[in-house]
């Protein structure tokens, strides 16, 4: 069926009211029509929705074979896809005198028990691929190992096919870990992007099936509009969180204790922004984006790096609340995972320093008295945590 | 990117502001809607100690703050922070 995107102002105000209490809101890019919300999007917060059951599509594709992501024997062709060529393997053409912003969806590593959180993601997907106008075709990326996990799952099989495939890019790349998704993400849309363009970054391993997690899905989307209208290079979507969160603690009491040993005038910049300088959500502008992929690209903790990347270059950083939303459980809250990510974002900004102030005379005296005060805030922060998770 | 090119931008939502400063003699609401003119917005004292004042604002995303007795200062309810075109901190809504 065809859905018509009638002008907001056309709408009465009791109809966008309607819509916006009855389901997720997208703003003036994704506002819905009474048509549209008739035939189509009628949620149902407890069951899969029609469209998505059982689909037969033929739109489906898939990036990644051709531009040298993966070449391995072990890769079989997904059911239900075929290869495509990306843009920028064609020859990219020119921009639109307005930009667009790319949707890039990070499919969940460990496949979640049911489709409850998935479902409703890729209703909002569906809806941002029909609006041609300001959104470009999203990009799924699905790390290989996923999809080798669960190829025998037909459920799995039959929502790959028939939803993500459907209304989204399905990009296949062996990733590290989830920053390299992002890599292979943001870096395919950058090479259909142009100048205007903005990147909007959404992760799939959130409940966003509950309530709330609907209410986050409608408010995702100020991120890269903030990025638009406010002509913003950086939008960090910033989720709340108990006091005893994982996420909360490992921030608190790691990621800025280290910010503020190794970079201690850029943490000061970052918390006036945001208290979740690990946050994946987030929207980045073109600009800065090509800047933030020709400089090196972590494998883990990236959010904090571009963060800094951005207050280095003084680019315009903006902060977005997108609600109350948590992690579907990977095991993230235990303490060993605690104590590996405080590890991780103290490598990644040691790494970085070294990047920045080798080439200073004397920086080795700098880089032991400040890797000593390291270890000590690393231990501490241990410590802490070990209290208070375990 | 075309802000206009639903319309939206000519639609007005009437939006409350509150900022709770019991001991000031003065607030105003600045913003890019009024040219961050400090005079143009005075907010109104309620009995409580808060200042109030309902503004109606385009569709969109608007940066703004609070003048507080001459002093600029966040809004702690805002959707989100940026900064506005003199580099100071400002808080962000989202009208949709």
């Amino acid at each position: 069926m065809k859905r018509a995107c009638c002008p907001k102002r056309k709408i009465p105000i009791h109809w966008r009211d309607e819509l916006r209490e009855s389901s997720f809101p997208t703003g003036k890019r994704g506002i819905k029509t009474r048509d549209s919300w008739n035939s189509s999007f009628q949620i149902d917060l407890g069951n899969r929705p029609k469209r998505c059951t059982r689909p037969v599509f033929s739109r489906s594709k898939t990036l990644g074979a051709e531009s040298g992501f993966y070449h391995s024997p072990l890769m079989k062709k997904a059911p239900g896809t075929r290869r495509i060529h990306t843009k920028a393997a064609r020859g990219k053409s020119s921009p639109g005198p307005d930009g667009k912003i790319h949707p890039i969806i990070i499919y969940p590593f460990r496949h979640p028990g049911d489709y409850s959180d998935l479902d409703p993601l890729y209703e909002l997907i569906a809806r941002l691929d029909e609006d041609k106008d300001n959104y470009t075709r999203p990009i799924t990326v699905m790390d290989r190992k996923t999809f080798h996990a669960m190829e025998g799952n037909k459920p799995f099989l039959d929502f790959r096919k028939g939803t993500v495939a459907r209304h989204s890019d399905i990009l296949d790349a062996w990733c590290v870990d989830t920053c390299q998704m992002w890599y292979s993400g943001l870096g395919t849309a950058y090479e259909r992007g142009g100048a205007e363009d903005v990147y909007w970054l959404i992760p799939g391993d959130f409940n966003y099936g509950n309530p709330v997690g609907h209410e986050v899905l409608g408010r995702l989307h100020d991120l890269p509009e903030t990025c638009v209208e406010l002509k913003q290079d950086l939008c960090i979507g910033e989720i709340a969180t108990d006091h005893g969160n994982s996420k909360q603690l490992i921030d608190t009491y790691g990621t800025f204790a280290l910010l503020y040993n190794w970079f201690p005038a850029e943490a000061r910049e970052i918390r006036q922004y945001t208290e979740r300088p690990r946050s994946e959500f987030f929207a980045i502008r073109h600009g800065f984006l090509g800047e933030a992929l020709r400089q090196r690209w972590y494998a883990y903790e990236q959010t904090v790096v571009m963060l800094l990347q951005a207050v280095f270059a003084n680019k315009r950083i903006s902060r977005f609340f997108v609600g109350h939303v948590s992690d579907l459980p990977e095991g993230r809250e235990s303490l060993a995972s605690a104590l590996q990510q405080v590890e991780r974002t103290e490598r990644v900004l040691k790494t970085l320093w070294r990047e920045r102030n080798q080439p200073k005379s004397g920086w080795i005296d700098e880089y032991r008295r400040l890797e000593s005060q390291s270890e000590q805030v690393r231990r501490t922060a241990l410590t802490i945590l070990q209290n208070l998770l375990s | 990117m075309n802000l206009n090119r639903y319309g939206g931008a000519k639609t007005l939502r009437a939006l409350n502001f509150i900022c709770n400063a019991p001991q000031a003699q003065s607030v105003s609401l600045v913003g890019d809607f009024n040219g961050w003119n400090p005079t143009s917005h005075p907010m109104k004292r309620m009995p409580d100690g808060a200042w109030l004042l309902t503004v109606e604002l385009k569709h969109g995303h608007h940066r703004y703050a609070f003048l507080v007795d001459g002093v600029l200062s966040l809004d702690p309810q805002a959707q989100g922070i940026t900064r506005n075109d003199q580099g100071e901190r400002v808080s962000l809504v989202s009208v949709s």
